[in-house]
């Protein structure tokens, strides 16, 4: 009993410091996504306005892009990060370390920063790709800077390493004798992804395709910087929202949404997902 | 080769000149051999001798560096192991922890494509066949235990209905009573299904119980090949006495054992193996040789004793009845036949 005591005093600061920081602001931001359009009390006279605004008055776009952008950048990182983690995973030791932190020392750069370098590189006619192609094969190429393509090629970048880390955990943990066996059983190499590798490095999937979905949901600088005027995203709609329109209720109405929709995703993944069998190997 | 060559058709697996390296470590050095169709064949080597290396290239998870791999006149050397009618039992068994025992046991028929019902049946048949009942079928197999485990791996491995089973020492892990049942349920299936079986331990006893031809390695090499009765009464060299048990063993230079200044009229010069049954109490003007010695240990293995003793030849070990009588501290005349006893050059 007194242990339960102890146990409940020891996570008081930290339950407190999220009820004020967490809870209370999407708590507000509820509120207000109830208020009439255009107002900035908070009073008793609730209305689902904004909502029915938000699948009415053209919203759908900015939803449109985001989550697509999210699901088709998962699943291209997810792609890309198996053969790079099943790499990394088999050189073990060797190289393997030069490769990681190749692929990890530019998440302590600013992301804006590695954004308007990225830009730099792709712009046309002087930038770094263009100019060296036109310099060295005297070949003039064409930029997908401004573009949708742009953008997906920063949303992937920036959130490949997001992928990898999980995913290299998840082929940690596919003992080399399982995938012998099935070999050993009559398996094709195709049947052996699916039946075994898939299956045994599920948690280290799912965490990383949870991470980048979320994360590229709330991305705006990708589009901001590398997309031009091409693509809204969500964030972009509910900064608007906020700032330029004055429309704090149309704001927190997109923004209660977005978490709706995060949390949708999130919590049945995270349900069958177990966490142990990831902590204790 | 010459002793293990049989006539083509009846070889299941013949391996030509088998060799894997790995750098400059030869694991593998220069391995020929014919698997017979139907037998129990079993390796026995002490660990890092290449055993496993061996069975790993016959099932296909590994390449040879030199030579071939014939399945019944068939070169399968390049084969890929999901194309050879073989099936191999891990030692960590590797069963699919993410699924029931019933996936696991139809898991090479899945992968051949065989209905769901068909192979449900299937699985319940060879389930059945390794004495797990229909229970099983929907348990997960982390829920099993060491024995059961044992056994589903068993089962998938049957279920590809392969012409040769691998085992990589799969019993090392389990208790003394059950590796000793399972020992003797492994010989029934063998003689029961007629499939050929060959199986890897270090495990000598394991090898004597079950095995049809024993084949002993060593630092990549097989150095002999031979029925158990052959391989334990008439060892090729030293290694090989030592390896299949207690032994002691007496050099003879010119005739002569130095130790106990005998003669040995049969040998020139070579090594005395004499087991512990041989060497034995003797009685006043018995044939052979014969030497005073001390009991240092006795210890007790049921109906026998071993006596450990110390003489002019160093420590020796000898079996006796229990009732022999004999007591620790005791200086006792020894003997054995030399006559009777096998002798090998090195």
């Amino acid at each position: 009993m007194t242990q339960q005591r102890l146990g409940m005093l020891c996570m008081a600061p930290v339950a407190l410091f999220l009820l004020i920081g967490f809870v209370s602001p999407i708590v507000i931001v509820g509120w207000y996504s109830l208020m009439q359009p255009r107002s900035f009390d908070l009073t008793t006279v609730f209305t689902l306005a904004n909502y029915r605004s938000a699948f009415t008055d053209g919203y759908g776009a900015p939803f449109f892009w985001s989550l697509g952008g999210a699901a088709v950048t998962t699943l291209t990182c997810l792609v890309l990060a198996w053969p790079t983690a099943k790499l990394l995973h088999r050189i073990a030791g060797r190289g393997a370390a030069v490769i990681t932190a190749l692929i990890a020392v530019p998440i302590f750069i600013s992301e804006s920063v590695r954004l308007f370098g990225m830009s730099l590189f792709l712009m046309p006619g002087g930038g770094i790709l263009a100019g060296t192609v036109r310099a060295l094969f005297d070949v003039s190429i064409g930029s997908v800077l401004n573009t949708k393509l742009g953008v997906f090629l920063g949303l992937v970048y920036v959130h490949f390493p997001f992928v990898l880390f999980p995913v290299l955990l998840g082929v940690a943990l596919i003992p080399q004798d399982r995938i012998d066996a099935a070999r050993d059983l009559g398996a094709s190499r195709w049947q052996v992804l699916r039946e075994v590798e898939l299956p045994l490095a599920l948690p280290g999937l799912v965490i990383g395709a949870l991470l980048t979905f979320v994360l590229c949901i709330g991305a705006n600088a990708e589009a901001a910087i590398l997309g031009g005027q091409t693509v809204t995203v969500l964030t972009r709609a509910i900064e608007q929202r906020f700032s330029y329109a004055q429309d704090w209720p149309m704001g927190a109405a997109l923004t209660m949404l977005v978490i709706a929709m995060t949390a949708v995703f999130v919590f049945p993944a995270l349900s069958r997902l177990d966490l142990n069998r990831l902590i204790r190997r | 080769m010459k002793e293990t060559a049989v006539p083509a058709k009846t070889a299941a697996l013949s391996l030509i000149g088998l060799s894997r390296h790995f750098g400059p470590f030869k694991a593998l050095d220069q391995i020929s051999l014919d698997i017979r169709d139907g037998e129990f064949f079993t390796i026995v080597g002490p660990s890092g001798s290449g055993k496993t290396t061996m069975l790993r290239i016959l099932a296909g998870l590994d390449q040879p560096t030199e030579g071939s791999l014939l399945l019944r006149g068939a070169d399968i050397t390049r084969t890929p192991p999901n194309k050879r009618p073989t099936a191999m039992v891990f030692q960590s068994l590797a069963l699919f922890d993410h699924r029931s025992v019933g996936e696991n046991v139809e898991f090479a028929l899945k992968m051949r494509g065989m209905p769901k019902a068909e192979r449900r049946a299937r699985a319940l048949e060879l389930l059945d066949l390794v004495r797990l009942g229909a229970e099983y079928y929907t348990r997960p197999v982390t829920q099993c235990s060491g024995g059961e485990r044992q056994r589903v791996a068993l089962a998938r491995a049957l279920a590809s209905e392969p012409e040769i089973l691998f085992f990589d020492e799969p019993l090392s892990a389990l208790d003394y009573r059950l590796r000793k049942t399972l020992e003797v349920e492994l010989r029934e299936l063998q003689n029961r299904t007629g499939r050929t079986f060959v199986y890897i331990t270090h495990s000598l006893e394991e090898a004597m119980v079950m095995s049809d031809r024993i084949g002993i390695m060593r630092d990549g090499k097989l150095v002999q090949i031979g029925s158990p009765a052959e391989i334990y009464g008439q060892p090729r060299d030293r290694f090989v006495a030592r390896f299949m048990g207690e032994v002691n063993i007496f050099e003879v230079a010119d005739h002569r054992l130095a130790a106990f200044d005998a003669q040995v009229p049969g040998l020139e010069r070579g090594y005395l193996i004499v087991r512990p049954e041989m060497l034995h109490p003797a009685g006043p003007g018995e044939a052979g040789i014969q030497f005073d010695a001390t009991v240092t240990a006795i210890f007790h293995l049921g109906s026998r004793i071993q006596l450990h003793l110390d003489s002019a030849a160093g420590p020796l070990v000898s079996e006796q009845p229990a009732s022999c009588g004999l007591t620790t501290g005791e200086v006792v005349r020894f003997g054995f036949d030399p006559a009777k006893t096998h002798s090998v050059a090195e």
